[in-house]
């Protein structure tokens, strides 16, 4: 467990408990920032809220904690979601597609929507939505998953312009795959016969997501809408 | 918090040697000081100096080399002169630029030609000359800065939008090749900056330096103007310990300028 920093940025991290996430919410922490961590499990956050992102009002109510506690909210990172690999298109149940739907873009939006009003009361902020390389070069057997991270990235160049005029800045990193629980110890993401087609031959790791979220939070004002994909050459 | 390090992996140590091309001003100018104060050795190139080279380079504690880089043996040499007074070149930024604005029919070919020799060609010579010692290292990083307009076109600027593009180009294929040698090639396509080519450009419409910068505001949808170290900020990512996943990429901090209508 680090100490938390009593002053400094304040950002809210969904998925915070596992993989990027929690690797984002380390990296703010380490680097003087005050962090809020939403997701189904506990999280190493300053405040660490259990809930689900798709569910509308429990993510206002930690982001409103949050804010309240913290007087300020600079950072959101929608970086919550799930994967499901494997599944051909016929094969994917609607309640499959819902959820997943329901989890990731909706979960972002409900976040957006979420922190907007603190960031707009200020005039400030950045969000960073956890995106996919895959959403950008398409994918043959995980399509649910892939729409939901698509649709994030058309969400977010949106809501970018909306508020262009303001200083918030709205972005996604598109990671590629990265070496986190979410990919299963026999994914085809991590086969040697994959790897072997990456020009970096390896699998990214959390920390090279969460420094292109730090890098976007501290440095990226001039970037209105952008997808910033550290891939190892997955799409280039 | 520029070039504080937080969350990179510094470890005190120092970052190895970085050229600048196009360094006696504007945003190569501003990313060497970025690059200096990251700890990186700094090597400054411009066509010439007519002392702010030199100026730059013992404010940085580095070297300025001088050089045309359109010239076909000039990339060898500046390679050869930073390896031996610095130590192998580490990190490459290809920013010096050529700019001609006129319409397509009127350009002239030996405009064309200078714009494409310099931006395009020079960094081609530079960059082969840079590759064996990153090789040699299993280490390099390439970043190369192109254009919004490389990615979207102007009008009366289709010889610089032709150098820009195929410096992304080149971006991509370089990232392919060079990628599993270690050596990451990324671009970085910025559009309006708040350097001294705006009093040039205020001049040149006969306006004041307040009323051009307005007017470019009003082409970016988030009617601000990158400064210099905006810029140098990107170079110094891709450049940095916490990039090491970015390969091929073109980075666009430019307010939203080459994805929609302002």
């Amino acid at each position: 467990m680090t100490p938390g920093a009593t002053d400094g940025p304040v950002a809210v991290i969904t998925g915070a408990a596992s993989g990027i996430g929690a690797s984002c919410a380390g990296l703010m922490r380490q680097s003087g920032w005050r962090t809020a961590g939403i997701d189904l499990n506990p999280s190493d956050t300053d405040l660490s809220a259990q809930a689900d992102v798709s569910d509308r009002a429990a993510v206002t109510d930690v982001v409103d904690q949050a804010a309240l506690r913290f007087g300020q909210i600079d950072l959101l990172v929608s970086a919550a979601g799930y994967y499901e690999e494997s599944i051909d298109v016929a094969d994917v149940t609607l309640a499959q597609w819902d959820r997943m739907l329901a989890v990731i873009l909706g979960g972002t939006v409900n976040c957006c929507a979420a922190v907007l009003p603190h960031m707009l009361r200020r005039g400030e902020g950045t969000i960073v939505a956890i995106s996919s390389e895959l959403a950008l070069g398409g994918s043959a057997t995980d399509l649910h998953y892939v729409a939901a991270k698509g649709a994030v990235l058309g969400f977010v160049k949106s809501l970018a312009m909306e508020v262009a005029e303001t200083a918030i800045r709205v972005n996604a990193v598109a990671p590629g795959p990265t070496d986190t629980p979410l990919l299963a110890a026999d994914s085809l993401w991590r086969k040697p016969d994959y790897l072997a087609t990456l020009p970096l031959g390896r699998l990214v790791t959390p920390k090279e997501i969460a420094h292109a979220v730090y890098y976007l939070a501290t440095e990226g004002s001039m970037y209105c809408g952008e997808v910033l994909s550290p891939n190892a050459g997955a799409v280039i | 918090m520029p070039g504080d390090g937080a969350g990179q992996d510094l470890g005190g140590q120092p970052r190895g040697v970085a050229l600048v091309t196009g360094a006696a001003q504007g945003l190569g100018h501003a990313t060497a000081l970025r690059l200096a104060a990251d700890g990186f050795a700094v090597a400054v190139n411009d066509i010439a100096d007519d002392g702010r080279l030199t100026e730059l380079a013992s404010r940085i504690g580095g070297i300025a080399v001088p050089a045309d880089i359109s010239e076909p043996a000039a990339g060898p040499a500046i390679v050869e002169a930073v390896a031996s007074r610095l130590g192998p070149v580490q990190v490459l930024v290809a920013n010096a630029a050529a700019m001609a604005m006129s319409p397509f029919l009127e350009s002239k070919p030996d405009d064309w030609w200078h714009q494409i020799n310099v931006n395009l060609s020079g960094h081609f010579r530079l960059i082969q000359a840079v590759i064996p010692g990153m090789r040699a290292r299993g280490h390099g990083r390439i970043v190369i800065i192109s254009s919004g307009w490389g990615v979207i076109g102007h009008p009366n600027a289709t010889a610089y939008a032709a150098s820009k593009a195929g410096l992304i180009a080149l971006t991509k294929g370089l990232g392919r090749e060079l990628g599993p040698q270690g050596i990451l090639t990324n671009a970085i396509a910025p559009s309006f900056i708040d350097t001294e080519q705006l009093r040039v450009d205020a001049d040149d419409a006969g306006i004041t330096l307040e009323e051009m910068r307005q007017r470019y505001r009003e082409q970016v949808p988030i009617r601000q103007l990158a400064s210099p170290d905006d810029i140098a900020a990107a170079v110094a990512f891709l450049a940095g310990p916490g990039s090491g996943a970015v390969i091929g990429q073109v980075l666009q901090p430019n307010g939203g300028v080459t994805r929609t209508r302002a």
